[in-house]
């Protein structure tokens, strides 16, 4: 009998679906903006790493005008719920997507969708409708590590970082190596948070660093956090991802921030044109892709100078902070004399499959 | 010396304590008068967004403004606790699910996140924060400097509140009602003592100590609004009631035992101190731990002598006496 | 003028049915208001959730997605709350049984297993891992006393924690390490495709796609149900919910019953892990902003209460949750706003337990002068 009864109740609310739907109008067709669609990870006003794709969204609604129609999508979990937001975004007649976390494109869903353009940033895996895209901000992590540097008056200096993971290491080292060159012998500790977003733990992080007798802190995670601590305890600190400065007015020096807007119109405007191929792109300071944020207070002309000159000689190639003679924790030679560090070959001489830390740098990569 | 672990690992677990301390006197309230509240984490969250919205809107002298977020977060956490008291008390509703329901309408991906995206709160550092109370210098001095003098007025706040709560439960009138309702509401109830009513305002007041432990996280701990910035502090403050025993003066103990613990895996990081096999020791370890010392305190002597009030968790309704 | 509730001695049928779904009207009845009030149109934003959920063109099938895992949470969640063991835990039992499941598939499919072997496999150690995980808050509340509320949630966060552990800071067995690809970003090891599962698509609407575990699902309601409905072990059970003295004098042994039910509801969910490896991501998925972000098993709460414990209704439920959170995704963006679903969910679990009392209690409504109830007024 209760079957029945639970029978009975599925096909009312079945009917009563069925009814409310044939009251609904149709989805609009042929609109004729191009309908892009843009997924975060985390929330579109993290005061970090999507927010930076948000204003790279913003950036090209502007530039584009009603030539698109863009949207966003915020904190979609890596797996089902990406592919639930792909499939409605597909039926609701968009046709390009950037997806901007490593771990959402998978091979099933871009081949389900074989008419929509897919890119993602920091990843590896391409195809047909397929594309990455990421960019060297080892290089801005590297002159920011040369504020934090040239800050420090003990040469101890603290970085908050979130997963033992290539890309994290890089930058660490990056940072390091960028302190090193305006404060030699200077020692970066890290603590590992376990998470890319998470006030309480990065401040907890920050606090035991300071504890731990640092002078200056810097981070590769995505709130401003530790900047908060590091203004109550009058110390300089070096953000990421953006410009946080008002967390911080008195310490803030500056920061390594993406600039994704740029890219994202090229790539839409191919994708308009017809012109668009799939293809690995790694941007760099000079095409605009990462940039240092503006100076705090606390910068001096000189520092300011030297970067100026670093920045200079990335930008023209001659000089690369990942160039040899590259020394681990342990004080064994990995780079040679001359030898640049390449994006994806090398293995763990690689930018991308990095898994040991600099001399210097004090702290596991292990996590 | 004041940089040694232990100092700092005190001096930690009473600022990152405090949440856990205030949330936790607000639910022994509640539970001593019989109702237990598992909505402790939404109702921190909707304090804690409450509560830096008014800072970021009113723009007067930094005390009155601050003052004025904390009593508005307390408001607000009453109000989500009404809705509970409603349900348990009037309704007799399960106040288990009523308290699991409270949380998901209030907690992260619910109501506090709603607000906070709705009032565009997000990104913006707190305007006015409670910062230090006692001059630098003070802050030096070996030992109580960081670990008394270090603190803001929200830490003194609280140390009142459990003398406070611990006056009114064992040497007042009122206080010694509450516990009767607690322990048997029926022999209350013959002796005149107006249940309903103290269950009422035990679980609002429950709600206001949680709203302000909520502010305090958005006020002076991480100064800033994030969706689900409290991270589950509501449930270690649920757990803490227990350990307590139900008396204040150990829920102040038992918080920055915990505030403790949570900042014990940066620390021993920071100083290349590995204190287990892997980091995945480290990071479980302040929830093992709360599991153990809850298996410790609810095993049979201990509960039985210092326990839980008798009534908790059950509705009382007279005409089924 | 006085309201009292009482007693009612029989719970009309149909009433059991009127108020879980008067409650839903009622609920998005107040959000509506809500919506209203933060200047959102309710009507679109509804008309917009069923197109999303259930009638646009694929949304059945990521509806289902969706809706599979919800089915074994809330399944979990109603095997173990109608004994009044409040199992919070179904979150961190999901993620040991995608580990033990996942475990299963790749050594068993990597030998080279037939694919029925390796799946009934997998589906075994899902179940187990999830029992296991159960279980420790299920001794501890039988032996020593403790709070499984407490233990159960507090061990979804260690679990989190393992999970993370295993794809993101060790080189554990579930982890990719072969290729470049994995040496970039921790990923976890891609099943071998005997211990992919099936899947069923009927041609309905451009093609309905209906995933084994929606279908394991459903079988695991019906042994839900025919246990503790026609079996002792349910009987005993629904005694021991009703009442721990009564069921210690009636020789119901207390402990058992505690671990078998904890062990039930705690396998149910390591089904939901399972499933969710063989069924959706083919691997191990360690990743904080994965599965962990997702919340299946305190959503499996709401579920098993709204179908106040019952396992088909818990079904039916997870089907319309499932369309819910599908259409959540679809409508958040910049018009949307954020946080609805979880006032959704609090406002439909609210209006249910309201409802609660007016299954069990018929309310009076007398004119003040009456004489005082004293417990003397017979009920009706």
């Amino acid at each position: 009998m209760k079957i029945k009864i639970k029978l009975a109740l599925a096909l009312a609310v079945a009917a009563a679906v069925a009814l409310v739907g044939a009251l609904a109008s149709s989805a609009s067709h042929g609109a004729s903006p191009y309908k892009v669609a843009f997924i975060y990870v985390g929330p579109h006003n993290d005061g970090g790493w999507s927010q930076a794709h948000e204003q790279g969204r913003q950036y090209v609604q502007k530039a584009l005008g009603s030539k698109v129609q863009t949207t966003y999508k915020e904190n979609i979990a890596v797996g089902t719920q990406f592919n639930q937001t792909v499939a409605s975004l597909a039926a609701q007649g968009y046709k390009m997507i950037f997806a901007t976390s490593y771990g959402y494109i998978t091979p099933a869903i871009t081949q389900k969708y074989p008419n929509i353009l897919f890119e993602q940033a920091t990843g590896t895996y391409l195809a047909k409708n397929v594309a990455e895209y990421f960019g060297a901000a080892e290089d801005t992590v590297f002159l920011s590590g040369m504020a934090a540097g040239a800050a420090s008056k003990t040469g101890k200096i603290g970085f908050v970082v979130a997963y033992p993971i290539p890309e994290v290491i890089r930058h660490a080292n990056a940072f390091a190596l960028g302190a090193q060159v305006t404060h030699p012998g200077a020692t970066v500790r890290l603590v590992w948070t376990n998470s890319w977003f998470d006030p309480a733990k990065e401040k907890k992080a920050a606090q035991s660093l300071v504890a731990a007798g640092v002078d200056v802190l810097g981070q590769n995670v995505d709130s401003p956090a530790t900047g908060q601590f590091a203004e109550s305890m009058h110390i300089p600190w070096v953000g990421y991802d953006s410009n946080s400065s008002k967390f911080a007015p008195k310490s803030w020096l500056t920061a390594s921030v993406y600039n994704w807007g740029p890219y994202y119109v090229k790539r839409i405007q191919a994708a308009m044109n017809g012109t668009w191929k799939q293809g690995f792109y790694y941007g760099s300071i000079k095409d605009g892709f990462t940039k240092l944020a503006a100076y705090g207070p606390g910068v001096t002309a000189a520092t300011k100078a030297k970067i100026a000159s670093y920045q200079t000689k990335i930008e023209n190639g001659s000089y690369n902070e990942f160039a040899g003679p590259l020394y681990d924790q342990s004080g064994k030679l990995r780079v040679k004399k001359g030898v640049r560090m390449q994006v994806l070959t090398g293995g763990t001489n690689s930018l991308y499959g990095m898994n040991w830390l600099v001399k210097g740098v004090i702290g596991s990569p292990k996590g | 010396m004041n940089n040694s672990l232990l100092i700092v690992l005190i001096a930690s677990g009473v600022a990152y304590g405090t949440p856990l301390l205030y949330a936790a006197l607000g639910e022994l309230l509640a539970e001593r008068s019989g109702v237990l509240n598992l909505g402790v984490e939404g109702m921190m969250l909707v304090g804690a967004v409450t509560g830096f919205w008014t800072v970021q809107r009113f723009h007067t002298g930094s005390a009155l403004v601050l003052a004025a977020g904390i009593l508005v977060a307390a408001a607000c956490g009453a109000l989500m606790a009404l809705i509970h008291a409603f349900l348990v008390i009037t309704l007799r509703a399960s106040q288990i699910v009523s308290g699991l329901a409270l949380t998901i309408f209030a907690g992260a991906a619910g109501l506090s996140s709603y607000l906070g995206n709705d009032l565009k709160l997000a990104d913006q550092p707190a305007s006015h924060t409670f910062s230090a109370v006692f001059p630098a210098s003070m802050q030096r001095w070996p030992v109580i400097g960081p670990i008394v003098l270090g603190q803001n007025v929200l830490v003194y706040i609280s140390w009142g509140c459990v003398i406070a709560i611990w006056l009114y439960l064992s040497r007042t009138r009122p206080g010694l009602n509450v516990r009767s309702v607690g322990e048997s509401p029926a022999a209350a109830d013959t002796m005149g003592i107006n249940v309903t009513a103290y269950r009422y305002a035990h679980t609002l007041a429950g709600g206001a100590f949680a709203g302000v432990a909520g502010a305090t996280i958005t006020l002076a701990i991480t100064p800033q609004w994030v969706d689900g910035i409290t991270g589950g502090a509501g449930w270690i403050a649920i757990a803490l009631v227990i350990f307590a025993f139900w008396r204040p003066e150990f829920c102040l103990v038992g918080a920055y035992f915990f505030g403790a613990l949570q900042a014990l895996a940066p620390q021993l990081q920071a100083r290349n101190i590995s204190l287990g096999p892997t980091v995945l020791w480290t990071n479980a370890l302040p929830y093992v731990m709360t599991i153990v010392v809850l298996v410790v305190v609810s095993s049979g002597t201990a509960r039985s002598r210092l326990g839980a009030p008798e009534a908790l968790g059950n509705p009382y309704s007279r005409e089924e006496r | 003028m006085r309201v009292t509730f009482e007693r009612r001695l029989r719970q009309p049928r149909w009433l059991s049915l009127a108020v879980p779904v008067g409650s839903v009207v009622f609920a998005f009845f107040v959000a509506g208001l809500v919506l209203l009030v933060t200047g959102h149109n309710p009507l679109t934003t509804y008309r917009q959730v069923f197109d999303a959920a259930f009638l646009q063109t694929g949304s059945l099938n990521q509806t289902l997605i969706a809706a599979t895992p919800l089915a074994f949470t809330g399944l979990a969640a109603a095997a173990a709350f109608r004994m009044k063991l409040f199992n919070i835990g179904a979150e961190g039992q999901m993620y040991i049984g995608a580990i033990t499941g996942a475990a299963a598939g790749l050594y068993l499919g990597g030998r080279g297993g037939s694919s029925v072997f390796v799946i009934a496999a997998m589906v075994v150690m899902g179940f187990l891992g999830g029992t296991a995980w159960a279980l420790i808050p299920g001794i501890l509340r039988a032996f020593f006393k403790t709070n499984e509320i407490l233990t159960s949630l507090l061990l979804n966060y260690v679990a989190g924690l393992l999970l993370t552990y295993l794809i993101f800071e060790s080189e554990s067995y579930w982890r990719e390490t072969k290729g470049f690809n994995a040496t970039v970003f921790p990923t976890g090891k891609p099943l071998p495709s005997s211990a992919v599962w099936p899947a069923w698509t009927i041609h309905l609407q451009g093609g309905i796609t209906i995933p084994f575990g929606a279908m394991l699902a459903v079988a695991v309601a019906v042994v839900v149900w025919v246990l503790y409905k026609r079996t002792r072990f349910g009987f005993e059970a629904q005694v021991l919910g009703d009442s721990d003295r009564a069921a210690r004098y009636s020789g119901v042994r207390v402990r058992r019953k505690i671990l078998a039910v904890m062990a039930l509801s705690g396998g149910i969910a390591g089904l939901a892990g399972a499933s969710q490896v063989g069924d959706f991501s083919h691997s191990l998925d360690g990743d904080p902003n994965g599965l962990q972000k997702l919340g299946y098993g305190y959503t499996g709460i709401v579920i098993a209460a709204l179908a106040r414990y019952n396992p088909f209704a818990a079904v039916l439920v997870a089907f319309l949750m499932g369309g819910l959170e599908n259409a959540g995704n679809t409508l958040q963006g910049a018009n949307f706003p954020a946080g609805l679903v979880g006032v959704i969910q609090g406002i439909i679990l609210f209006s249910a337990l309201g409802g609660e009392v007016l299954i069990r209690h018929r309310v009076r409504i007398a004119r003040t002068g009456h004489a005082k109830a004293t417990g003397l007024e017979t009920v009706s």
